[in-house]
């Protein structure tokens, strides 16, 4: 019996509809193992690989780069060479009789929501499985719900998750008031806590992770776990010209430079991207807001917020990410990392691992909830 | 976000940037439905319904119905912004220029030169241009390669709704003349427009499309076109980037020599009529910056050297059509 396996436009973010194919890593009649990089995908944020599910040769490309194809459309067919070119005419017809069933795609696409809070609305994206606990994602300094792309899909297959806009990013109203971090962990808290009862696990990145550790020192018992990707606080120093220079670039060449110091590898950025950061950038506004809040990260003498003692308190797992090419928050001393913290560091990533080694932090955030028990 | 269409986004622009700032002022013909006759106020909300609205928000001395008398409120709009006032004036088609060149041309293009730099003259002249609506050669031409030509005029040339609006308040907090050319056919295009106020510098291109094999270079309504073009292109295998500049002067040369060094093969694609036009400018400045890395010599798709036809067939057979530009592709994507 021949195995023959579909290679599909993975469905990576909870709006992502559609997926732009850019390069096939593998010629046709090439052979393939399993989790071997085949087929690079253009997303709304950056480029992403998709990893071969099954070993054999791939038999037929039936999308072409520079295709864009919905989720779940088949791209191409890895078999083994037993399988006949009629059994591979077959599956691929069977293919397209699926889609053309008019079946929805796993899931369907959920979409973001607002909240009412003090002072305005919170934006934010609820998907996955009903319970009282939720995985709670927070984004970093500049970015917005769309930073969880390739995470929070794959968390809400099995848990429920929440990722917000942070005030003052994406779709969220700004905050008012001189304690920046503190007023946005209030208006987080407000928003969630009347629809998650249960353990909240923290998954946060960079400036969220200043957010995350407030959270956990204003509701202790409620939190379940947390998981911070480079947060800030840790050590004293970081690229404090990122922020002024993400604050300064009004046009796409300048600000594409800067969006290329956080990652390792720069060509991964899409257009889309660009694009994205300069629309949220130029309303009236974000950029007195996106200052307030340079101004609670870093001074001239260095990073202002201190998580560590926080992170020290806590009984609940704690789990610290970090690329080991981060030009914009340094990998920590040792000395700066609380003791009761679990340390991973990817190799070959800048300060957006979530995206550029997207699996390796999922996995690290599943075992951190893990360890939670119940 | 909401859906506006290019009329409502160029309505909201109007309705916020009015209300921030009093000095903000706006002249034309038909805007609040004919000052001298005895119908009902504000019945169209301007001639295309684009100023629905204004009258009654900031009443009939900032928002003005003018008689047709082009070179008369041209030349009131140019001494308004001369002591102070931003006024927004509106020439119903573009075509109508003609009869007040002299005051765009030698007047409000020159004041800041040729009194040291001690003039400002903060006015935006609107008007709408383009085929596509059975007008006829008065009403139909595309004529920003004139008025890019002439130093001391902005020329700004929307393709979408957002950015028609930021490039609209952009405009008006401008403190030179702008030339804004609103394309007829896009009024009741839809996209996304963020209810919040924003601005789109000028001279910064928008890469439309991010693509390998050969660049598009369109603006206003010819982006839509070189959409469709490079879609069909998509399916047969040629990937395609679409830059618009967005403004015609200042032009963003920066990101079109840098798409042309990185792809080395140039469509251009233009509404206008192709001697000295932005098509045949843009390309001499790339033939010049990208010699070396130009693989093959840079196509322009442009309207014919005729007037625009008012018969619906030779009018739909004068426009840059999808077509073209993909005829036009493929003559230099196998070389």
């Amino acid at each position: 019996m021949s195995l023959i396996e579909a290679v599909t436009i993975p469905k990576w973010g909870m709006t992502m509809t559609e997926g732009k194919i850019t390069q096939w890593m593998i010629g046709e009649g090439g052979s393939v193992t399993r989790g071997q990089e085949i087929l690079e995908i253009e997303t709304t944020k950056v480029t992403n690989v998709l990893e071969a599910a099954a070993s054999g040769t791939l038999r037929q490309i039936v999308l072409a780069e520079g295709t864009t194809a919905p989720v779940g459309a088949l791209a191409g067919v890895i078999a083994d060479e037993s399988a006949t070119q009629a059994e591979i005419d077959a599956f691929i017809q069977s293919y397209a009789d699926r889609i053309g069933s008019g079946e929805e795609g796993e899931g369907g696409a959920s979409l973001p929501r607002k909240v009412s809070v003090a002072g305005g609305s919170l934006n934010l994206l609820e998907a996955g499985e009903p319970s009282d606990d939720i995985v709670l994602f927070l984004h970093g300094f500049g970015g917005d719900l769309t930073t969880w792309l390739f995470n929070q899909p794959v968390l809400a297959e099995t848990m429920r998750t929440i990722a917000v806009d942070l005030p003052g990013h994406g779709d969220s109203s700004p905050v008012v008031g001189s304690n920046v971090v503190d007023e946005i962990a209030i208006a987080i808290e407000e928003a969630v806590t009347p629809i998650a009862s249960g353990k909240i696990h923290l998954v946060a990145h960079s400036f969220g992770g200043a957010i995350a550790a407030a959270l956990a020192a204003r509701l202790p018992s409620r939190i379940g776990s947390l998981t911070l990707i480079a947060p800030i606080g840790l050590s004293k120093e970081m690229s404090r010209d990122f922020l002024t220079d993400f604050i300064a670039a009004e046009r796409r060449r300048p600000l594409q430079a800067v969006l290329e110091r956080l990652f390792a590898d720069p060509s991964k950025i899409t257009n889309d991207m660009v694009e994205g950061t300069l629309r949220f950038k130029r309303l009236e506004g974000v950029a007195e807001a996106l200052s307030a809040i340079a101004d609670a990260i870093a001074g001239d003498t260095g990073q202002k917020q201190s998580i560590g003692a926080t992170l020290s308190a806590l009984s609940c797992p704690v789990t610290l990410i970090w690329g080991d090419q981060d030009q914009i928050v340094p990998v920590p001393q040792q000395g700066e990392i609380p003791a009761n913290a679990t340390f991973v560091t990817i190799p070959q990533a800048g300060h957006m691992p979530q995206m550029e080694a997207a699996a390796i932090v999922n996995n690290a955030i599943i075992k951190t909830i893990a360890q939670a028990g119940t | 976000m909401a859906k506006k269409s290019f009329r409502q986004a160029l309505n909201d622009a109007l309705h916020s940037e009015m209300a921030r700032d009093p000095r903000v002022i706006m002249m034309g013909e038909d805007l609040t439905g004919g000052a001298g006759a005895n119908g009902v106020k504000d019945a169209w909300g301007g001639p295309f319904g684009v100023t629905r609205g204004l009258l009654g928000a900031f009443g009939p001395d900032r928002v003005r119905d003018t008689p047709i008398s082009e070179a008369a409120f041209i030349g009131a709009a140019a001494g308004a912004a001369l002591t102070g006032l931003r006024p927004i004036a509106e020439i119903m088609f573009v075509d109508f220029a003609g009869v007040c060149l002299d005051q765009i041309m030698n007047q409000a293009a020159k004041f800041r030169y040729m009194f040291g730099g001690r003039a400002k003259t903060p006015l935006v002249i609107r008007a709408t241009y383009g085929a596509g609506s059975r007008s006829g050669s008065q009403h139909t031409q595309a004529l920003h390669a004139i008025f890019t030509h002439i130093p001391g005029l902005k020329v700004v040339i929307p393709s979408n709704p957002y950015d028609a609006k930021g490039l609209l308040l952009q405009a008006i907090r401008d403190d030179d003349p702008v030339i804004f050319l609103e394309h007829k056919m896009l009024y009741d295009t839809v996209g996304e427009v963020p209810d919040a106020s924003y601005t789109i510098p000028f001279g910064e291109a928008r890469v439309v499309r991010d693509g390998k094999d050969v660049v598009i270079i369109a603006v206003g309504r010819m982006v839509s076109v070189a959409e469709d073009a490079a879609r069909s292109l998509a399916a047969e295998g040629i990937s395609a980037s679409i830059v618009d500049p967005r403004t015609t002067s200042p032009l963003d040369e920066d990101t079109l020599v840098e798409v042309t060094e990185k792809i080395g093969r140039v469509v251009i694609v233009d509404e206008g009529n192709p001697r000295c036009g932005v098509a045949a400018d843009i390309s001499a400045l790339l033939a010049d910056q990208c010699f070396d890395a130009l693989k093959a010599p840079i196509k322009l798709v442009t309207a014919p050297h005729t007037p625009v036809p008012y018969a619906p067939n030779l009018e739909d057979a004068y426009v840059p059509t999808p077509d073209a530009v993909i005829k036009a592709v493929k003559s230099i994507v196998k070389r």
